[in-house]
């Protein structure tokens, strides 16, 4: 067993950490979490940005084979996002980094491989997710948007919802009903799509505290080129289920909530409350203790999903299980540092605000991460399932 | 990065596993909660035979050789299992020896230990229960080459059966808590040295041990005097690294009997593990168990590789410490009525959950040393 970096790994490690350094100096001043990157224009400006700096290293292609612009290894990945967590740096678009690519670079063609992956790799394409709908959300093979063959093209029609960024992207993926005669399961497709394609309508959801981080997309006889598919025609459920295989280890939300503790540490030193230091008062040391406690905890489960990953022995259920950790982990980390602020943990970023305001924020942001990605309810289900092997009743 | 076990790991866990199912059943342990003894001579012997209780001393010293690491593997199977006795006490006495013994000392004991001829044990905590160097106020006087120990000693794990019990003791007022104690190795047999098991949830034989001017000679002193104090921060740290793997152990278990049991229990015509309600308990339950191993498998292997990992220790007790309780709690609820009787083997571990706990410092005690690490005032 062991935890320790290679000297290559260390070295790389530090030139992801001083070229986020050096970006976070850029930052907006109205950036305050990777949402804003959807809700403010200055801070998707500074999303490309980032994407272009971090294209020019080839650090948005880490692990992928070198015939498609690929770079270092998945370990490189690991450590790449935990410098972007700690300095709370954008710039690698989750969709099409995170999720797509490794799709593609498992299930596509190789003609839609060589068309798609180059343009990630340099940061020249955004990308959404268009999975859920109104009426499929956990369960999502029920959806009913329709994507109906005609010659060399798909005609999609109907409704997603909760695509974030969808109004910023240039590019979507998704999964459309294909056969609806078909078997549940066995009657949808994957398929990509230009977001500028006549026929969609993108409107922003105000999210709950009135910012738009995500949106529901209209289809109204969408024409999409029949050969941007990946893998089988029908059998987008498999592509899905891979995608989802494709869950991160999380560090990147894990270092974002470290580098948030040290702040908030800073705060409770240099902030007195009845006439002494706030780090002073018993309640506070306890319980940001045990969230520190907590985060070492999360930390190693990341250790544990990368190692896994690295090997190629991708666990569903640790998988689930870091989800399910790190997005409570999130929640419960807001609700104590808004308590420690008092009256202060309910300001929105202004000249009021402590830290930046980034805690009435997280106050509710937590929930993007608990509920997306599959609910941890969900999560929860695999684990018992597919993991501890517990009986499935429906 | 490689998180597996080593192949002389799986050996060792393998073999662990092998040997306490066979020697230590459930049986034998529930026989020996109610012994007076509280431990079986014939598994020690067997242990020792195996080279347990001097996994980590030298060769030299006719040990093992293994790293911290490998007995953090040896100690999640302990935990698995249970197994009432000495082994623990002994094994973290044994860390002020290695540390700070004289060649001499060391070439006394580290041998016999490692033979399983001499059981040790710490005497830490006093009346107030408290783990830091304000509750310590055994007082040892200097006379001549000797040093006369007077006072109560609490908790301490299976003195009555050991053969020497380290003394912590106070030998001088210093200017801080810290200061001025002393580690003393007591002959358990000494005129004046008295052990009463206490009674206690996990019948663990955690002994109340009074000094009644005990001479022992300076050269029993362990490392330097009035110094003494880091030390027990070692046997502390440690301790708590071997306590957390032990619990993770026993986590497993929980949980493992726990899903076992939801998937043959029928209810309503069902398995009870087919309802959500236990499903999504079961699956935080493995969710917990992945973060405390984890958690604590860094840290050994920060131990075993020399690094600072006072804070990182720490923070896994205070974490491990929760997760064993509630886990276990858990476990006797989702098995019901039958849970709750001591018949029952989830009833082990639901009792001992609250002994690890208390062993080399409980939650509060560790958090607030990593209070102080993440940089609080």
């Amino acid at each position: 067993m062991d935890f320790s970096l290679t000297e290559e790994q260390k070295v790389r490690r530090q030139q992801f950490y001083d070229k986020c350094k050096e970006l976070e100096k850029k930052k907006p001043a109205s950036f305050v979490g990777l949402e804003t990157i959807f809700e403010d224009d200055e801070c998707w400006k500074y999303h490309l940005y980032c994407a272009k700096e971090f294209a020019k290293e080839g650090w948005l292609a880490l692990g992928w084979p070198a015939q498609y612009g690929g770079k270092g290894d998945m370990m490189d990945r690991v450590l790449f996002a935990e410098a972007r967590g700690y300095y709370g740096i954008p710039g690698v678009d989750i969709f099409g980094v995170q999720m797509l690519a490794p799709t593609l670079l498992q299930a596509a063609s190789e003609e839609i491989k060589r068309e798609f992956l180059p343009p990630i790799a340099r940061g020249e394409v955004m990308w959404c997710e268009l999975w859920s709908e109104p009426n499929a959300g956990s369960d999502l093979a029920s959806l009913t948007t329709t994507a109906i063959r005609k010659g060399d093209e798909y005609v999609i029609n109907g409704q997603k919802t909760w695509n974030t960024g969808a109004h910023r992207a240039d590019w979507g993926f998704g999964v459309f009903k294909t056969d609806p005669a078909g078997r549940k399961h066995h009657n949808m497709t994957f398929i990509l799509l230009d977001m500028k394609t006549p026929g969609i309508t993108v409107r922003p959801i105000p999210y709950l505290d009135g910012h738009t981080p995500y949106c529901e997309v209209y289809f109204d006889d969408v024409h999409v080129p029949a050969k941007n598919i990946v893998g089988q025609e029908h059998e987008g459920w498999a592509v899905v289920n891979l995608l989802a295989g494709f869950e991160r280890s999380g560090i990147n939300e894990i270092m974002t909530m470290f580098r948030a503790l040290e702040e908030l540490v800073k705060y409770c030193n240099e902030t007195k409350r009845h006439g002494q230091p706030l780090a002073k008062n018993p309640l506070v040391r306890n319980r940001l203790a045990e969230l520190a406690c907590q985060l070492e905890a999360a930390r190693a489960l990341a250790y544990r999903v990368a190692d896994l990953q690295n090997r190629n022995e991708m666990s569903l259920m640790d998988a689930s299980a870091g989800k399910i950790f790190f997005s409570e982990l999130g929640e419960r980390f807001a609700f104590l540092a808004t308590d420690i602020l008092g009256p202060y943990g309910q300001v929105k970023t202004s000249r009021w605000a402590p830290l930046d305001g980034i805690w009435e924020r997280m106050y509710h942001e937590h929930f993007i991460t608990t509920v997306s990605m599959g609910t941890n309810e969900i999560q929860r289900n695999i684990i018992a399932w597919y993991g501890l092997g517990l009986p499935r009743i429906r | 990065m490689d998180l597996r076990l080593s192949e002389t790991q799986e050996i060792l866990k393998k073999m662990a596993r092998d040997f306490l199912t066979t020697e230590c059943p459930k049986t034998l342990v529930r026989k020996l909660e109610q012994s007076d003894q509280g431990y079986s001579p014939e598994v020690w012997k067997k242990m020792a035979e195996l080279g347990w209780m001097g996994l980590i001393i030298p060769e030299q010293y006719g040990g093992m050789g293994y790293s911290f690491l490998d007995l953090v593997i040896l100690m999640e199977e302990i935990g698995r299992n249970i197994l009432p006795g000495p082994l623990i006490a002994t094994i973290t006495s044994t860390f002020p020896i290695l540390e700070a013994g004289t060649e001499e000392q060391k070439k006394d004991f580290l041998p016999k230990i490692a033979q399983g001829k001499l059981i040790l044990t710490t005497a830490l905590l006093e009346s107030e229960g408290v783990f830091d160097a304000s509750g310590i106020t055994v007082k040892a006087t200097p006379k001549g080459n000797d040093f006369i120990i007077n006072g109560t000693k609490l908790f301490v794990e299976m003195a009555h059966v050991a053969n020497y019990i380290l003394c912590v003791a106070r030998t001088k007022e210093g200017s801080s808590p810290e200061k001025g104690v002393t580690i003393f190795m007591v002959d358990a047999k000494a005129p004046g040295v008295r052990c009463e098991v206490m009674p206690t949830i996990a019948h663990d034989k955690l002994c109340e041990v009074s000094f009644n001017n005990v001479t022992v000679p300076k050269g029993s002193i362990i490392g330097k005097l009035d110094e003494g104090w880091p030390l027990v921060e070692t046997i502390l740290r440690k301790g708590a690294i071997i306590k957390s793997a032990e619990s993770v152990g026993a986590i497993e278990v929980c949980v493992e009997m726990t899903v076992a049991y939801s998937k043959e229990r029928v209810q309503y015509e069902r398995p009870i593990g087919a309802f959500q309600a236990l499903q999504h308990k079961m699956a935080d339950m493995w969710t917990a168990m992945e973060t405390s191993r984890y958690l604590t498998y860094k840290v050994a292997w920060m131990e075993s590789q020399g690094l600072p990992c006072a804070k990182e220790a720490s923070m896994a007790k205070a974490y491990v410490n929760e997760v064993y309780k509630d886990v276990s709690k858990w476990a006797v609820r989702l098995h019901g009525g039958i849970g709750t009787s001591a018949d029952h083997d989830i009833s082990f571990y639901y009792r001992r959950s609250k002994s690890a706990d208390l062993a080399f410092g409980n939650t509060d005690f560790h958090k607030e040393i990593v209070a102080r690490k993440i940089g609080l005032l």
